[in-house]
């Protein structure tokens, strides 16, 4: 619940102060937002399995959105930039999807 | 990696039918981080419980911290509307408002038109020249400035389709594209319905007169200087089975077929038993000529309405001709 409060607040400071990004970062947002979003739904699935861990969350968490903005940077240097990006969305999008089915059937039983 | 897949998807002890896809089924099946296991494996081993709390500081930090970055992606990356957009809603504000004001005017042009029809039906009763009234029906009708009701054909014509305009942000090309509608394309079915015997055509609403052209302006159709848009709807006014006969044998006929074939342009004919062909608001006078002497007229006013007929006077002389080639009086 608590983290659940957090993510709102965060949310909510986000969009109040509007902060504005560099344009150098701009390209690495929407991956660090997909592998962000993998973890987070990660966290919930450990979480609902017993098996939440906050030090693994963390780093899971970190090294996700990293290594997306890492393959995108590479991706870009070498010129095939959208289809790493296209590679990352696909697999971070198949891992999403089966977590939130893993959640849905913990909560309920479906 | 033959193996066929087993559709009905139950696993076969032996050998999996799915084993040539290895990356995708560990992908599906064991999406969640292992790491969490081991922790929790390693946890249980030193006698605690397999989970820990969500609520320690550095999850909820972590959690404010993805709330902060989904906010930030999500306004960063919006598409803000851009100084060209805002100049291109502009623009159309004005051509929509400055149309509205052109339609305005041409339904003025029309009454006054009208009061001018009048004005002229009453004087030539005064002056006594009944048949006269009737020639100028007619010539009004192949001036093309009264509106002509009748039976007819509606000509629709029609880009290829693959909209070329679907991007309405990009900038135009220059380049002409194959399945669109020309000038040239138009040019030839218009003439190919006057020879099948039409009265009166329209495209778009816009009446063809004897001094409008259809011309190409940029990726335009202008039709009497006004542009268009497609489809390009032909309205004719004329015999029907009469016209349809004639023109689809016809050259224009032919030509039309073969742009659909070649270039998938598309184009239908329908009939009707009603159809309006509206006269042209901007016919102008520009030819006049007297008709013989002038035997005590009423209506010898200077000829300045909107009209590219003859001013009425009594004697009924010169007036069976098309149109009017002598002096020059140019309002």
């Amino acid at each position: 619940m608590i983290p659940a409060i957090g993510l709102l607040v965060g949310l909510m400071v986000g969009l109040l102060l509007d902060p504005s990004v560099p344009v150098w970062l701009q390209p690495y947002l929407p991956i660090a937002v997909i592998a962000a979003l993998d973890a987070v739904f990660g966290a919930v699935r450990a979480v609902l399995d017993g098996i939440f861990n906050d030090k693994v969350f963390v780093v899971s968490f970190l090294s996700n959105v990293l290594v997306a903005a890492f393959i995108v940077f590479l991706g870009d240097q070498l010129g095939v930039g959208a289809q790493l990006s296209t590679g990352v969305v696909v697999v971070l999008g198949v891992r999403i999807f089966s977590n939130v089915a893993s959640i849905r059937r913990h909560l309920f039983r479906a | 990696m033959t193996t066929p897949v087993n559709p009905t998807g139950s696993s076969n002890p032996e050998r999996r039918p799915d084993a040539s896809m290895t990356l995708l089924t560990s992908m599906l099946e064991r999406p969640l981080d292992p790491g969490y296991q081991e922790a929790a494996d390693r946890r249980t081993a030193a006698g605690l419980p397999a989970a820990t709390s969500t609520r320690t500081v550095i999850v909820v930090v972590l959690a404010i911290l993805t709330g902060f970055l989904f906010a930030t992606a999500a306004q960063a990356l919006r598409p803000k509307p851009t100084a060209a957009a805002a100049a291109k809603a502009e623009l159309v504000r004005r051509i929509e408002s400055l149309q509205a004001e052109g339609t305005a005017q041409e339904a003025k042009i029309a009454a006054l038109g009208r009061q001018v029809q009048d004005y002229e039906a009453l004087a030539l009763r005064q002056s006594g020249g009944a048949d006269l009234s009737d020639t100028l029906k007619k010539l009004e009708v192949r001036a093309g400035a009264v509106p002509v009701t009748g039976p007819g054909l509606t000509l629709t014509v029609d880009d290829a389709p693959g909209d070329p305009n679907a991007d309405a942000g990009s900038r135009p090309t220059t380049g002409f594209d194959s399945g669109q509608v020309s000038a040239a394309d138009l040019q030839i079915v218009v003439n190919g319905l006057w020879g099948a015997g039409a009265e009166a055509i329209s495209i778009n609403g816009h009446r063809l007169t004897s001094t409008a052209a259809i011309r190409f302006a940029g990726q335009a159709i202008i039709v009497d200087f006004r542009p268009l848009a497609r489809p390009y709807v032909i309205t004719t006014i004329g015999d029907p089975d009469r016209m349809q006969k004639l023109f689809e044998p016809s050259f224009a006929g032919v030509y039309l077929s073969q742009l659909n074939q070649q270039f998938g342009i598309r184009s239908s004919l329908a009939a009707s038993d009603h159809l309006t062909v509206p006269g042209d608001s901007a016919v102008r006078l520009e030819v006049a000529r007297p008709l013989g002497s002038d035997v005590g007229s009423p209506t010898s006013r200077p000829s300045t309405s909107d009209r590219s007929t003859p001013t009425p006077s009594p004697a009924p002389a010169d007036l069976s001709t098309d149109l009017p080639r002598g002096s020059v009086n140019s309002p």
